[in-house]
């Protein structure tokens, strides 16, 4: 049966629909931070943006006026230690259970699923009895613990699925040739991981940048907060200022969108392989 | 090399792991178990294992009004976004798996609401859906469906709905990129066949791709359900709970409990049921699928 000329182009316009539909959200927070209050805060917006209207007051107007640069460099600091912490650690764990089947592996498959499965609501209630007995509360560290416990777990099974395809006889020959069992996993077997690292790293900075109840619950003081605990408190606020909340939350997202579209391709084959976002 | 050197390296390499595991994840838990035998108050955290020990906050949590109450919310949460959104990404990864230009690019864009911290996706919806200056309630005066402004997020009726839609719009993508992969997976020829065969379109659904990506779908119907069930951002931030806990989901209950009233014990004996009652689920529908898993 030949495919008809125009059916690519019909589902084009189909798939361009529905993008817009998906994509609205993101436009409307661009558009009203982008525009003066008079229109952000009329009885009925205009869809299009007028072109000479458009301006920037907004922007400015929220970064000298809330610490937003603390919140980020918070978020920053605490993805990043999330992300050392656990793809080290998971790297390690999955390598192991792909190499060697141990008991370990079942144990292993059981603290995942534990993981999947814990309200954040709920296991907060031991971290802030731990940390504040451990002197951690307000603390970038024990933010840091807190989104390694879920996040070892889910590093370490995405990560052996990638290792599960690489053939050992890669590593065998490279110690026939001279290295240790660490040289080798270290300079053969990691590299050709790196799609799965790229993967992990994603997904765990996705999910870390995105926490909320771990930050807002082990720390209290404002220059201590991340920057969705930020944003939260814009909203809680007797007049919300949108057009300045709509600008922190552009910004905001941009780093999280940037490392998603340049890192889908992974995320799509990592999913195949791990299954387990989230 | 000898096959014990071999042991230490495997048991080395997973150490790491295994204690954060078990000192943020198996302890913790344990804990919570304890604190949940705990009855009383405790502002002070410190004082919490100074409180007598017994089976009454559980009691109390079975008994309970609110605690039923905020189960049935997130029953209602649960269902209401897991199915729009399991329909949406099945229909979306149908289309992105058929070949048509730019869409390596469109299947990128489509997944972004994945990437949105749910407070993000919260503070978005609280303005779009805003009563006064949203512009949805303009679009809906504009088209004549509405002729007063509808409170979404803040009236008791539509509060649970307005949740609902963010949720499923950070939820859908996961869908999309699972039942993706899955569908590239199903072998070309088996499609070929059925054509020969003078399948239509609907046949080779039910007989070609839907049993090719039955495991995956109920994996993800899983992992998404739990993640519904215990989230608490979008919640948190759009409504609170409110208005008079028309949206307080248990995960929410357990977070009111424990840190405006400071009764730990009963959030974690909340929390506890909660985790059963996700467990129970997760092995019937693991149970269920089961012979689909690969």
């Amino acid at each position: 049966m030949p495919v008809p000329v125009w059916r690519p182009y019909l589902l084009l316009a189909t798939s361009l629909i529905c993008l817009v539909v998906v994509l609205f959200p993101f436009y409307w927070i661009v558009i009203t931070s982008i525009l003066p209050t008079e229109i952000v805060l009329s009885r009925n917006p205009p869809l299009l943006p007028p072109l000479g209207e458009i301006t920037f007051a907004a922007y400015f107007e929220v970064f000298a006026r809330k610490p937003l640069l603390t919140w980020i460099s918070n978020s920053m600091m605490i993805t990043a230690g999330t992300l050392a912490i656990t793809i080290s650690t998971g790297a390690m764990a999955g390598y192991s259970l792909s190499r060697f089947r141990t008991k370990a592996q079942q144990a292993m498959g059981f603290g995942l699923l534990a993981s999947k499965m814990l309200p954040g609501s709920l296991i907060i209630i031991p971290f802030f009895i731990l940390f504040s007995k451990a002197g951690l509360i307000e603390s970038k560290l024990g933010v840091i613990l807190a989104n390694s416990a879920t996040a070892v777990p889910f590093a370490t099974w995405l990560l052996k699925g990638f290792f599960d395809a690489i053939p050992r006889e890669l590593e065998q020959a490279a110690m026939i040739d001279g290295c240790n069992e660490w040289q080798a996993f270290r300079h053969i077997v990691l590299p050709l991981a790196a799609p799965g690292l790229a993967a992990a790293s994603a997904y765990i900075a996705i999910v870390t940048w995105a926490d909320l109840v771990f930050a807002r619950t082990l720390n209290s003081k404002p220059d201590n907060w991340v920057v969705t605990v930020g944003l939260q408190s814009f909203t809680g606020e007797y007049l919300v200022e949108w057009g300045a909340l709509m600008a922190a939350s552009a910004v905001s997202l941009l780093p999280m969108l940037v490392l998603f579209l340049l890192l889908e391709p992974f995320l799509v084959k990592g999913s195949t392989q791990g299954s387990l976002a989230n | 090399m000898g096959a014990r050197r071999q042991t230490y390296i495997a048991y080395g390499l997973l150490a790491p792991a295994f204690l954060l595991v078990a000192g943020l994840i198996v302890y913790p838990l344990y804990m919570v178990l304890e604190t949940s035998l705990r009855v009383g108050r405790a502002p002070n955290v410190a004082r919490l294992d100074r409180l007598p020990l017994g089976f009454g906050n559980y009691w109390r949590a079975l008994t309970d009004d609110v605690v039923w109450h905020s189960a049935g919310v997130t029953v209602v949460y649960a269902v209401g976004t897991i199915a729009p959104a399991f329909l949406i990404g099945l229909l979306l990864a149908l289309l992105l798996n058929r070949d048509f230009p730019g869409r390596r690019w469109i299947r990128s864009m489509m997944l972004l609401p994945w990437a949105v911290p749910g407070v993000v996706a919260a503070i978005a919806f609280l303005w779009m859906f805003d009563s006064s200056y949203g512009v949805v309630n303009a679009q809906l005066r504009k088209i004549g469906l509405a002729t007063t402004d509808i409170a979404w997020f803040v009236h008791g009726d539509t509060a649970l709905f307005a949740v609902i839609l963010p949720t499923i719009w950070k939820c859908f993508p996961f869908f999309a990129l699972t039942l993706l992969a899955a569908l590239q997976s199903v072998p070309q020829t088996l499609y070929e066949a059925a054509r020969v065969d003078g399948a239509s379109p609907f046949q080779i659904f039910r007989n070609v791709t839907w049993p090719g990506i039955r495991g995956a779908a109920a994996l993800a119907l899983v992992l998404q359900g739990l993640w519904v069930v215990k989230d608490f951002d979008l919640v948190f931030a759009t409504t609170g709970g409110g208005p008079s806990r028309a949206t307080q989901t248990l995960s929410l209950l357990v977070y009111e409990e424990a840190f405006q009233f400071f009764r730990m014990g009963q959030a974690s004996a909340i929390g506890v049921l909660m985790l059963i009652l996700c467990a129970c689920l997760a092995y019937l529908a693991m149970r269920w699928g089961r012979k689909d898993f690969h």
